[in-house]
């Protein structure tokens, strides 16, 4: 299943920080996790994962660090810092007000059958 | 796993795309683990390879887009305060320069300073290019190839005073060549302790020759400064508590060797400086001379503008009486003319420098650009310190530079080479780490 990729444009950087909020995770995890969470509805692609992760990094939002597998191959572990959980926050905030200001305008119409 | 050509020439588009070669290897290796990630779970669900590589490729996105993606978020880019600071400071030093040389009616001086600060300016941005990297390429090469230089510039230049001058050039570069010796002997135990230590012996003792008490401050210093925290880092990879005793244990036996060696041959000089450093008025018109002159300025500075007329002496031109004002004694001379006031601009502007230049070097993941930029600031600070404290009146360490504002074009360029290895650290942010990375965080995993 997928949807208007549009829509999702700009909380990109939200869903993934709140998914560094609950652990480190490497990007394939990333994209793993929110498949699942989000039953499949965001698909992210690696190719758009990555770039904004060195993105974050640069501005701080989040950290790397490598770990070995058992496979003996290095992965780059994310970790949210300080200024990224605040930038979360902000984000959700702005989010939260979007999403009722277009229930609002669409009418009442209950999320689950939107 | 073997890596089908279809991976291989998407990975190679995508390199294509990220112009900034540093950048390339990191964020490949990243996307390769990916792939083969993503390769093995649809291998897991029934897909035989070929679909797998399919699948795992259009997952991937186009690798032209992605690789420009990529691109835009790793392009070097200078750190503008550094860079912003370094100018003032240069541009501050010419002016000085100026005022300094109108005064001593020494126009041609600050000309020959304004051609050295172009070619500084050169030299500056040629490092920045070369990048510090070449550092932990070639380590023990370069290391001997200075070594080679501090010798030879000791046997064919000039004396002056007893000093061979020209020495201190190259010894200037030595603790951030040094960075990189101890660099390539990280992870060697205490064999590679002791054999930094070894490599401080020749340095030193050229430097005591130089009959620099300064110049040996500064390596001791930097040297130590860069050992400690190595060892502290766990970057030898030995008990941090008995490194560090053989270290200091060690070097303190170097020390004292080298000093009663000079001890023996210039003995009588070091005591007499010293004694007349503590009280200049024991010779006041020899050794003590300058350190009288100082005190003597000093008391009649004001906060801001001239400062009051000494009785003592005949003409109010600070040129007269105090020697080598553009050299040795720019501050001394700038806070009689001006005012105190100018010694806190020249010390807020270089504290700026160093306070950011450290916050900067304290971010650095990789160990090569951590000493690299450590070394370079310490050869700063205790440039700006002993110069500062010395034209303060306290001269027991004589004044070497101060950087990019004290008169001597090959300071100056030395100085600037300095900065721009200082600036190529900084512009790879925090995208470097070693190729054979022994980061704390593996040993946790």
């Amino acid at each position: 299943m997928s949807v208007d990729k549009s829509l999702l444009a700009g909380s990109t950087t939200m869903l993934i920080l709140k998914l560094l909020e609950e652990a480190d995770m490497y990007g394939y995890q990333m994209i793993e996790e929110l498949s699942i969470k989000s039953k499949n509805v965001f698909e992210l692609k690696a190719g758009t994962l990555y770039p904004l992760l060195h993105l974050l990094e640069q501005k701080e939002f989040v950290t790397s660090y490598d770990k070995s597998t058992d496979q003996a191959r290095m992965r780059k572990y994310y970790s949210i810092t300080k200024a990224g959980l605040k930038h979360l926050h902000e984000k959700k905030r702005e989010w939260q007000r979007v999403a009722s200001a277009v229930n609002n305008v669409l009418g009442g119409v209950s999320l689950a059958t939107a | 796993m073997q890596q089908p050509d279809k991976i291989l020439d998407y990975l190679e588009t995508v390199r294509c795309q990220i112009r900034w070669k540093r950048a390339q290897p990191i964020v490949l290796e990243e996307l390769r683990n990916h792939i083969f990630d993503q390769m093995e779970a649809y291998q897991k669900s029934g897909l035989d390879d070929e679909k797998a590589t399919d699948q795992t490729l259009a997952q991937m996105g186009d690798p032209v887009m992605v690789g420009q993606q990529l691109d835009r978020a790793h392009r070097p880019r200078p750190d503008w305060t550094l860079l912003g600071l370094t100018g003032v400071i240069l541009l501050l030093g010419l002016v000085v320069q100026n005022v300094v040389g109108s005064d001593s009616e020494n126009m041609r001086a600050i000309e020959h300073q304004i051609i050295w600060a172009s070619i500084s300016i050169v030299v500056l941005f040629a490092s920045y290019f070369a990048d510090f990297t070449i550092i932990g390429k070639y380590p023990k090469f370069i290391f001997i190839f200075l070594c080679a230089l501090i010798i030879a510039s000791f046997y064919f230049s000039k004396t002056v005073n007893g000093r061979v001058i020209n020495v201190i050039y190259p010894l200037l570069l030595f603790p951030t060549v040094y960075a990189g010796f101890v660099y390539s002997m990280r992870n060697k135990g205490y064999r590679g302790i002791i054999l930094c230590v070894a490599a401080f012996i020749i340095p030193a003792f050229l430097a005591l020759f130089v009959l620099s008490l300064t110049i040996l401050f500064l390596l001791c210093a930097s040297c130590l400064i860069i050992l400690t925290v190595s060892i502290l880092k766990g970057w030898f990879q030995v008990k941090k508590n008995g490194a560090l005793l053989i270290l200091y244990l060690s070097t303190l036996l170097v020390l004292s060797v080298l000093g009663m060696m000079s001890l023996g041959m210039f003995g009588d000089a070091y005591a007499q400086s010293i004694r007349v450093t503590i009280n200049p008025d024991l010779d006041s018109t020899g050794y003590g001379y300058v350190g009288t002159v100082i005190q003597q300025l000093l008391s009649h500075s004001q906060f801001i503008g001239e400062g009051l007329p000494i009785g003592s002496f005949e003409t109010n031109r600070v040129s007269d009486f105090l020697p080598d004002i553009n050299t040795n004694y720019l501050l001394t001379y700038l806070i009689y003319q001006f005012g105190w006031i100018a010694l806190i601009i020249v010390v807020v502007l270089f504290t700026a420098f160093i306070v950011r230049a450290g916050m900067l070097c304290k971010k650095q993941k990789s160990v090569l650009g951590y000493l690299t930029s450590l070394a370079i600031i310490l050869t700063f600070a205790v440039q700006i310190i002993v110069y500062i404290v010395s034209n303060l009146g306290f001269l027991l360490l004589p004044p070497l530079f101060l950087p990019l504002m004290s008169y001597g074009g090959v300071a100056l360029v030395i100085n600037m080479l300095l900065i721009g290895f200082l600036l190529s650290v900084f512009r790879t942010e925090t995208l470097m780490k070693e190729e054979t990375e022994i980061s704390k965080t593996v040993a946790q995993g």
